[in-house]
């Protein structure tokens, strides 16, 4: 009896000791735009997973992840396709999304998968009132919209004209920020245009003929950002200053137009160059730029954000026992870290409440962070135009 | 021979409708694949029919497809109608927009067929605009599911396999038999010679109308099936050219003078692409896409199937 | 209001300008030979990318890139007419198929090469503002609307003087004839897509100069080129131009008079009425040959 007890307990140690001493793999799906019209925010959330999957197997060896990527096509129907393939190669959860209209139908799938969804992607607020108990965002549309509406404020402007795209992230955003700044008293006027439009002098031109704003909204993309700025530089609106969203108070706009975006502002949270302050950061920035060759952007910084909580989290349940039992959603809203984006949790609907963005000042060739003064790094310039 | 055909029916009939769920139900990828290629296939088929019967090529079948979308989520989510019947409205609705396009029949190929993109182009932005009705660019969301009928849950995968499956089993039908109909042949005839037929008292506008209400009905229907079943609605992707573009790559592959060549080559092709393609380049496979098409029309423009029908048949008589 | 309407015209104006320098290439091809190249607008698009390639791997000006872009867009285009000549039967619906496909092969190569990012040039000059009295806009759109009009009355002096351009007409107009008359249709035919590629090499330089690239943008310029060649009327080269105006001053004044969300719906409105109510375009009658 007691050599079979013995037997037993030196099976047993030797059945631990070869568990601890390799790494357990955890296969950790990746459902993202590589191609199609959302292959630019895709790609770039694509290189901060990576960053992520790189920095968290280094970092320790005890779990490792294994990220298997399925590039959706900017498809919703591929992208819910792509949450099936994953689902049926056993991963424990879905990382991706570059914008709404996937992360919506993926979403639903990863939903009716019984699997964890994270993204950065999903900023609408719809996507919180589905209900669904696995669904976590690090970051959402009123994030930007009170970033922009305090700076509004701060600054006192009395008139403001906004132009955006009739997209549906941009859309939402507009319609917010007007409810906002008319309840403030302030004057709004909403200049809506078509995605496919170039040319945006007749637009600038009703804006400074007709509104005679204090400030412009500008919320769009990358090429609306340029014909806009463009169409402003040449027929020159008397506002005082121009504050766009996302992907304009960037590193690459400022390298590519140099002359358009001078006193230009939009949503950033780190300022350029890139100081990151904390550990944390300093890693990602030396492995993003070790795997990339470039310098990270905001989109490299969400990727990584998401997928380190997630990674975090599954790390926690697989410890306790419970990743296997559907325990990960439990160990995804126990977050409570600092982040490159600030303070992380998850509420019960999956959203981050602390997510605020700043506001950040092309000034010199550099992204200086101006609103709020909490994470300031230096002054606005206000009144700031590009001519 | 014609016993011979009815068993390659019944036989078809079982491996579709009952080993396919049997053997590949439980891989939901796979499924998705299936039920996204038929729904290729049944667009493929509508433009082909479109073709064929009423000599038309058409550039814009994502038109009829966003608004049979439309068209069945509105019914379902303000008016509480059922689904199944909102799914053959949205085929109606799609139907009377192409009253609208009454005018572009009297138009030349090239010039029909980019009138009738322009006409997609326009109902995007409407549905874009009308925000009190479509929820503008933000589209519709929680948009019903397909029922559960007699028990069975329509919105399970293999619900969605059955539901188009049928729908693209009854367009076969309905596309043969009003080829072998008396309008067939007429359409026909009006093919080779549209006044030939006018003199004979054939009237090719009224019989040319109304082979594009039938294939916008078709297309509209199918919009509409796919809208219960991916739940999402928006105009950029109802009216997405993807919509017209991959079921003309589909109908040409799998030849589309015949009536099962576009269902065979849109699943074909879908399967293809995503399944090998994809993983070949995984970025810009779609390119593999285009250098096939271009090479089926300079060597097979009838299509792919056909052909390998022939080497078939070919075999057979030299054995008979 | 009045400053805003006329300020409009001139944009539109200028906008026209440039979509005519698009539009000519596949107005020509289609005048021609009846075939309508729908890749046309990754042409124009692939001579933008190495204007971009130019400037900023050899810090020169966007227009320096144009012997290069030649080569490289004119040699496509030759490929394509190679393929197209190579359709047996229906050409004129095998090539709408055709060229879509090369459409879709070069969209996607862009794509493979360049990558998604969006691209405009950095050059200074091009992007100061011009002011004339009231109106308003920039130095690349002045000059490019110039070099459009230049073109385009070069090409219709070729057209109607030169003795290969009018062995193009005659086999546009009846090729058996000209078969007879000594003319190689064939040779007529590589020169005009030869020749609709030197258009388009110019179109893609001067968009990389005032505008935004992507590689999305190659079927949207198929479809703006295609609306213009339908204005103008087949085989008219005048035609283009006013056309390509009229489209530009309608989505201008749309712009400034209701809302730019409608722009493209104007254009598309402005289509389909030109193909109910002028069959022939609007300028399309006055050349019709027998």
């Amino acid at each position: 009896m007691k050599i079979k007890l013995a037997v037993w307990a030196i099976a047993l140690t030797a059945g631990f000791g070869v568990t601890t001493a390799q790494a357990e793999e955890f296969a950790v799906g990746s459902v993202i735009s590589l191609t199609g019209a959302n292959a630019r925010g895709g790609s770039g959330m694509h290189e901060g997973i990576m960053t992520a999957v790189e920095v968290f197997n280094r970092q320790q060896s005890k779990h490792k992840i294994k990220l298997v990527t399925i590039d959706d096509e900017s498809a919703p129907a591929k992208a819910i396709a792509g949450v099936e393939q994953l689902a049926s190669q056993n991963v424990v959860a879905i990382t991706g999304g570059a914008t709404s209209d996937l992360v919506g139908p993926a979403s639903t799938a990863a939903n009716k998968l019984g699997l964890v969804y994270i993204t950065s992607g999903g900023t609408s607020e719809e996507l919180i009132s589905q209900g669904y108990k696995k669904f976590f965002r690090i970051n959402n549309t009123s994030g930007y919209v009170h970033a922009m509406t305090g700076m509004f404020s701060d600054m006192g402007i009395k008139s403001l004209s906004i132009i955006y795209s009739t997209k549906k992230s941009t859309n939402e955003l507009a319609v917010d920020v007007d409810k906002i700044m008319t309840a403030k008293g302030v004057k709004v006027t909403l200049h809506p245009f078509d995605p496919a439009i170039t040319d945006f002098k007749p637009i600038l031109n009703k804006v400074r003929l007709q509104d005679r704003p204090d400030a412009i909204n500008m919320l769009g993309y990358e090429n609306d950002y340029v014909g806009i700025l463009r169409a402003a530089k040449v027929l020159k609106p008397n506002v005082k200053a121009l504050v766009g969203v996302w992907q304009i108070a960037n590193a690459k706009m400022a390298g590519d137009f140099p002359d358009l975006v001078p006193n230009v502002s939009g949503t950033e949270i780190l300022p350029y160059p890139v100081a990151f302050s904390t550990a944390e950061g300093k890693l990602f920035e030396t492995t993003f730029k070790a795997l990339y060759h470039k310098s990270p952007d905001y989109l490299g910084e969400y990727g990584f954000v998401q997928s380190m909580a997630l990674f975090e989290a599954i790390a926690r349940a697989a410890d306790k026992g419970s990743l296997k039992k559907g325990g990960l959603a439990d160990e995804m809203r126990k977050t409570d870290r600092d982040t490159l984006i600030g303070r992380l949790q998850f509420n019960d609907k999956g959203d981050n409440p602390n997510f605020i963005q700043h506001i950040g000042q092309h000034q010199g060739g550099k992204i200086v962070i101006v609103w709020p003064k909490e994470f300031a790094t230096g002054k606005m310039n206000f009144p700031g135009v590009p001519w | 021979m014609k016993q011979y055909r009815w068993m390659y029916l019944a036989v078809a009939a079982v491996v579709l409708y009952v080993l396919v769920p049997l053997l590949l139900g439980g891989n939901l990828y796979l499924m998705s694949l299936v039920v996204a290629s038929l729904t290729i296939g049944g667009i493929a088929l509508a433009w082909a029919l479109l073709g064929n019967l009423g000599g038309m090529v058409s550039f814009g079948q994502a038109a009829f497809f966003g608004v049979g979308s439309y068209v069945s989520a509105l019914l379902t989510l303000k008016f509480g109608l059922p689904v199944l019947p909102a799914m053959l409205l949205g085929g109606v609705g799609a139907s009377l927009a192409s009253l609208a396009m009454l005018p572009a029949l009297r138009l030349k190929g090239p010039y029909f067929a980019l009138a009738i993109l322009a006409y997609a182009q326009i109902f995007r932005i409407l549905a874009m605009e009308f925000r009190g009705v479509t929820g503008g660019a933000g589209g519709l969301s929680g948009i019903p599911q397909l029922p559960t009928v007699f028990g069975f849950d329509l919105s399970a995968k293999v619900g969605g396999y059955l539901v188009i499956l049928s729908i693209v089993v009854v367009f076969l039908w309905i596309y043969y038999l009003i080829r072998k109909s008396y309008y067939g042949l007429a359409l026909k005839a009006m093919h080779e010679s549209e006044d030939a037929t006018r003199v004979v008292g054939v009237n090719s506008t009224l019989l040319k109308a109304m082979m594009l209400l039938v294939s916008a009905f078709m297309t509209g229907m199918v919009g509409a099936f796919n809208t219960h079943y991916i739940n999402f609605l928006e105009p950029d992707y109802a009216f997405g050219s993807s919509w017209t573009v991959i079921p003309i790559i589909a109908a040409i592959f799998g030849g589309y003078r015949t009536i099962f060549g576009p269902l065979a080559g849109a699943v074909a092709i879908y399967m293809i692409d995503q399944l090998i393609f994809k993983n070949l380049i995984p970025n810009g496979h779609q390119i593999i896409l285009g250098v096939l098409l271009v090479l089926m029309i300079i060597f097979c423009p009838s299509g792919l199937v056909p052909v390998l029908v022939e080497k078939f048949k070919g075999k057979t008589h030299a054995e008979a | 209001m009045s400053e805003l309407i006329l300020q409009s015209l001139y944009s539109g104006l200028l906008a026209g300008g440039s979509y005519a320098l698009i539009a000519l290439g596949l107005a020509l091809v289609f005048g021609t030979m009846k075939i309508i190249n729908l890749a046309h607008g990754e042409l124009v698009l692939l001579a933008a990318y190495i204007a971009y390639m130019a400037e900023s791997m050899l810090k020169i000006n966007p227009l320096l890139a144009i012997p290069l872009a030649l080569i490289v867009v004119c040699l496509a285009s030759v490929i394509v007419y190679f393929l197209v000549s190579k359709i047996v039967k229906d050409r004129e619906l095998n090539s709408l198929l055709l060229t879509y496909g090369v459409g879709i092969v070069l969209t996607n190569a862009i794509l493979l090469i360049w990558k998604s990012d969006i691209h405009s040039t950095s050059n200074e000059w091009f992007q100061q503002s011009l002011v004339l009295g009231s109106l308003y806009s920039m130095n690349s759109e002045v000059t490019f609307f110039v070099v459009s009009l230049v073109l385009i009355v070069l090409v219709w002096l070729w057209l109607s003087k030169s003795w290969y351009g009018r062995a193009v007409r005659a086999v546009a107009s009846n090729r058996d004839a000209a078969k007879l008359m000594g003319i190689n249709p064939r040779w007529t035919e590589l020169i005009s897509f030869v020749l609709s590629g030197v258009l388009a090499t110019f179109a893609g330089v001067a968009l990389y100069s005032y505008g935004v690239i992507q590689p999305e943008l190659g079927s949207a310029l198929t479809v703006k080129a295609f609306i213009i060649t339908v204005l103008a009327g087949a085989g008219s080269i005048p035609g283009v131009l006013l056309g390509a105006v009229l489209l530009g001053v309608v989505e201008a004044l749309t712009t400034t008079m209701f809302s730019s969300a409608l722009q493209e719906l104007t254009g598309m409105l402005l289509f389909l009425l030109v193909l109910f109510v002028l069959p022939n375009g609007l300028f399309g009658a006055n050349r019709r040959r027998g």
